[in-house]
């Protein structure tokens, strides 16, 4: 069985948030609500300091902290791995977002457009309106179900520092990559087991 | 990149403010929540302390004041919690994931425990001084009627404990991942609810609480002290943001609910009655009763500090 993952190289991003704009491009997120965010950290000591890019996105972790602490079992973890949010069942107790050590969901109190309520056209045909729920990244199932394509923010970074594959395969590019570059899991000691892995 | 317009739409706490890999404060639970925790652990500790204790802080109806206190603010502690849902009316699929979700675990405690000792209670009602339902099967200590009373008991245990272990729970946040979260909301619970026994005789309803029970509230007071400065000491020297969450709770943004609210007005002004009504049996009575009401408004505090000061940690 698969387990989808990605490994993410910092030492490649440089920090355009091409993969921000295409995730929200491709979901049709509401305004303020960023699925795959890419965050800056300072690392190094003075006079050695630069300053490092890191993108982000749900970790799809093996267990999930937020599957575990949602009470209506709105979350839900798919064979493949992908952990996916209903929000037909979700009743918005945001214990999700406090559960997830990684700040993946979003809770979407009042959904609106980039320039409040009114929708300019484009919004009307894309933009997912749901209020009162949390949302997340989805792997972009609806791409690798359809046409077994990668998510957008793989496909659009410039960089290639995101990189999708089956972390159950061996020899897939992303098992290789974790393997021969001592990749990292974030907050491993929590023991939530993410697929989301990122090299140096 | 910076995101603020959307701020009060939308809420992730990593998201909102700068994007930059640095602790960051919650900011999806607040005051609502610490009133409906507050509402669970003083609810149900009333009725344990009716059922263990024979605590009944007097009678209206027939019904012990503390079965009618305890059934109205877990009630309302739950139309709270339903109140702050982002759906609503999608409050009862919250029965949902009890093997692992301590929301879960609390939803159904709470609906237990209105519905069996609403039961429990019913037979003891007296309308114009008639007893008319006194024939149900389950009046008296009839076994149904000890059995009701028991499952209530049960489900207020775990009323009392599950919004501590819902924060407990939270490994993404150091500073409520500790065991003493919910061991405080039991002794917070309890102070409180005795409080309310001094409170209730003041108020000419119940009778005075013996004296045996003022050493008990100065314990529990004590106790919850113990507690609230382990969980700062543990969070310390456990974790960096824990660090952080306690200097925040210290001298930082959630100093005055923290400093005054959950130390001075929940463990500090009581215990400082309890030591003055000790010494003034004119007032005596009155004093106590002060303590009941400082009491719950220090463990609403209590409970409000530790949340807003909630921290996640950087995962990077």
């Amino acid at each position: 069985m698969k387990r989808w993952g990605m490994v993410i190289d910092l030492a490649r991003c440089v920090g355009c948030y091409a993969c921000t704009v295409a995730c929200k491009e491709e979901n049709g997120t509401a305004a303020g609500v960023w699925w795959a965010p890419v965050y800056e950290k300072e690392v190094g000591t003075y006079p050695t300091v630069k300053r490092m890019f890191l993108p982000t996105l749900c970790c799809h972790c093996k267990d999930a902290p937020c599957l575990k602490a949602c009470p209506t079992g709105a979350i839900t973890k798919r064979e493949d791995g992908i952990v996916l949010i209903d929000e037909d069942t979700c009743c918005g107790t945001r214990a999700c977002v406090a559960a997830c050590p990684y700040g993946a969901i979003t809770f979407v109190e009042r959904a609106q457009g980039e320039f409040g309520k009114e929708l300019t056209p484009h919004e009307k045909a894309t933009m997912k309106m749901k209020s009162g729920v949390a949302q997340k990244c989805t792997f972009n199932v609806h791409r690798i179900d359809e046409a077994n394509y990668e998510p957008a923010c793989v496909q659009t970074c410039p960089t290639k520092c995101r990189i999708f594959g089956d972390l159950n395969d061996p020899e897939s590019e992303v098992s290789t990559l974790i393997r021969n570059r001592n990749g990292q899991q974030p907050r491993a000691e929590l023991g939530t087991d993410p697929s989301v892995w990122y090299l140096r | 990149m910076h995101h603020e317009a959307f701020a009060g739409s939308v809420r992730n706490p990593f998201t909102s403010g700068r994007w930059i890999m640095e602790p960051k404060p919650q900011n999806i639970w607040g005051k609502s929540h610490a009133t409906w925790f507050t509402c669970m652990g003083v609810g149900a500790a009333l009725f344990l302390n009716r059922v263990l204790f024979d605590l009944e802080l007097g009678k209206v109806l027939g019904i012990t004041v503390a079965e009618w206190l305890s059934l109205v603010v877990i009630g309302v502690g739950g139309l709270i919690l339903i109140a702050d849902l982002g759906k609503p009316l999608h409050f009862w699929k919250a029965y949902r994931n009890p093997l692992t979700s301590w929301i879960s675990v609390g939803f159904i405690a709470d609906i237990v425990f209105c519905v069996l000792a609403g039961l429990w209670a019913i037979p003891s009602l007296e309308l114009g001084g008639v007893n008319a339902l006194g024939w149900l099967p389950w009046a008296g200590n009839k076994p149904l009627g000890l059995l009701f009373q028991f499952l209530a008991g049960t489900a207020c245990l775990i009323i009392i404990m599950y919004p501590g272990l819902v924060l407990a729970s939270s490994g993404s946040i150091p500073l409520w991942n500790s065991a003493l979260v919910p061991l405080q909301y039991l002794a917070f619970g309890f102070n409180s609810a005795l409080g309310l026994a001094y409170l209730s005789a003041r108020v000419g309803v119940g009778p005075i609480p013996s004296p045996v029970w003022l050493p008990v509230l100065v314990f529990l007071y004590g106790i919850g002290l113990l507690f609230l400065l382990l969980h700062l000491l543990e969070s310390w020297y456990r974790h960096e943001t824990g660090r952080f969450s306690v200097l925040r709770l210290i001298h930082g943004d959630v100093r005055n609910q923290f400093v005054f609210g959950a130390l001075g007005l929940g463990v500090i002004v009581p215990l400082a009655l309890i030591i003055a009504s000790a010494f003034n049996s004119s007032s005596s009575l009155t004093l106590l009763a002060i303590t009941g009401l400082v009491g719950v408004a220090g463990n609403w505090f209590s409970k409000l500090a530790i949340i807003r000061a909630g921290t996640y940690a950087p995962f990077l």
